[in-house]
């Protein structure tokens, strides 16, 4: 779904981030690690937030987490994504420990709760969003 | 920061409006002008100029000072959203303290709407740019959202616990000729009106507006006799907790034991409070974290204490951003300029009996929530 995807705002991809917006345009969530300090993070940096080494590599994310909190958007910020009210904004944490707000796509919104085990959508579907989106746990 | 002869000796506020063609700088400039009649100061007396606004980039503090006359030994400008002008005043003041001026005006405003507010927040700094706005965030209210909903179930609190801030704020505002909602509120109507981004209802949300705010700060014999206004005490902090989208906290508790310490109070000597009111949840959030109440009480705290100018706790009594709107960074010395105005006795109908009073401030929301937090406790001269 190309018109969708296009309409959505896009991240400017720079030096610093290319590889999660290149690593979600193939279905996987990118997070940073550190090899000074060993802690994983997110939203990429060209420094480690811990410790500041600059000694970071990237991996792939199991794509899997829970939903720590969430809001109900029924004014989202941009006319893209007003045919898609609510936009489930979620604060997910990661198995891997690590917190990130990302959007939940879900059928029926009133099914969201928090706590509920959440994962990347994948294929076709995953193409149309921007940013690594999730969906409640299959 | 200890007190001293540094304090706020004049105040002044621009009218408020929903919509505009007038320029920022009209805004900013109304409100500096009222500030000069207030403290009885000459323009060309001020050297010191400190400016906080989301929609004054290109310019900045040097260049309105270009734009208004004046020469200037100390120019800031505010960094820290809604937290900046508070924390202007605390800088102004040891800038004054240390020579480096004698006369500093600090302005906070701006002039958008609703459709400009979203643009701003879109575009607010690299992180919500690139990893919240192609989600749809829906600006703070979609963040706040997030942060109320955790609140809630992490402590009970209950939305009919925090529309008493909307409806005790509103109280006040029904007094306050300036501000842009002044009809009576209750709290049927708050529980009941229509989701913004659940759980976040209409009136926990401010109307984006323009209008602009201003204080002077100098020597309090500077002041009009009876009309300075000490600042007791005041801290800052930025960025805490790291790492952390959507904490329930702030800053205010780092520095909440020096901040009464230094002004020689405790939160029940306050006679008003005029906290950072861009959601009630964060208002609730300063409560706690500034002593009002223990951490994760705030719920029962609010059932129990009415918040217009003349309740238990007199809440920015001005009717604060939730009634008045938010005019941008305006709204971090929309508090500040109320409190300025009750202690000098000056605030008409809603005339609180105040001898002293908190202000406090929030924002520049980054990847999630607020990074600023700033509070100053201030007191009457006699």
């Amino acid at each position: 779904m190309t018109g969708g995807m296009s309409a959505y705002p896009q991240p400017h991809a720079d030096a610093d981030n290319h590889p999660l917006i290149e690593g979600w345009r193939e279905g996987r969530l990118m997070i940073q690690v550190c090899g000074g300090c060993s802690h994983t993070f997110f939203y990429p940096r060209p420094l480690c937030p811990y410790c500041w080494s600059a000694e970071l590599s990237w991996k792939a994310a199991s794509g899997r987490g829970t939903i720590v909190s969430f809001s109900l958007v029924n004014r989202p910020n941009a006319p893209a994504f007003f045919a898609e009210v609510p936009i489930i904004l979620a604060e997910i944490r990661l198995d891997e420990e690590v917190l990130l707000i990302a959007r939940v796509i879900a059928r029926e919104a009133s099914s969201i709760r928090s706590g509920l085990p959440v994962e990347l959508v994948s294929g076709p579907e995953a193409a149309r969003y921007p940013l690594p989106t999730f969906r409640p746990r299959q | 920061m200890a007190t001293s002869d540094i304090g706020i000796i004049g105040y002044g506020q621009s009218v408020y409006v929903k919509r505009t063609d007038r320029t920022l700088l009209s805004f900013l400039a109304e409100a500096a002008r009222n500030a000069l009649a207030s403290a009885g100061v000459a323009k060309q007396e001020l050297d010191g100029l400190a400016v906080s606004s989301f929609e004054l980039p290109p310019d900045n503090a040097v260049t309105l000072a270009e734009q208004f006359g004046i020469s200037v030994s100390w120019a800031y400008l505010g960094t820290a959203g809604g937290a900046g002008p508070v924390a202007s005043v605390i800088a102004a003041k040891r800038a004054i303290e240390a020579g480096q001026a004698t006369l500093a005006l600090c302005l906070a405003g701006d002039n958008y709407d609703v459709g400009g507010h979203y643009r701003l927040m879109d575009n607010f700094n690299r992180a919500l740019k690139n990893y919240a706005t192609p989600h749809g965030f829906g600006g703070a209210n979609g963040l706040f959202g997030i942060i109320q909903r955790k609140h809630m179930e992490t402590y009970g609190t209950r939305p009919e616990q925090l529309g008493r801030i909307s409806v005790g704020q509103r109280a006040s505002a029904v007094l306050n000729d300036n501000a842009l909602l002044r009809t009576p509120l209750t709290l049927d109507d708050y529980l009941t009106a229509r989701i913004i981004a659940d759980p976040l209802r209409l009136y926990d949300c401010v109307l984006p507006c323009a209008g602009a705010e201003a204080v002077i700060v100098g020597p309090l014999d500077r002041a009009p006799a009876g009309k300075g206004v000490r600042i007791l005490s005041g801290y800052e902090r930025h960025n805490h907790p790291p790492g952390e989208p959507a904490p329930l906290r702030g800053g205010w508790e780092l520095f909440r034991d020096a901040l009464w310490r230094d002004a020689g109070y405790e939160p029940h000597d306050m006679d008003f409070v005029q906290a950072y009111d861009d959601y009630p949840i964060m208002v609730a959030i300063q409560l706690e974290d500034l002593g009002f109440c223990a951490k994760g009480e705030v719920g029962a705290f609010l059932g129990r204490h009415d918040f217009a100018w003349n309740g238990s706790l007199p809440l920015n009594t001005g009717g604060g951003q939730l009634s008045c709107g938010q005019a941008g960074a305006g709204g971090g010395m929309i508090g500040l300029v109320e409190g300025v105005r009750q202690l000098r006795q000056e605030a008409g109908r809603r005339q609180v009996k105040a001898r002293r009073g908190l202000v406090s401030g929030y924002g520049m929301v980054g990847y999630g929530h607020g990074l600023s937090t700033s509070s100053i406790v201030m007191e009457r001269t006699q």
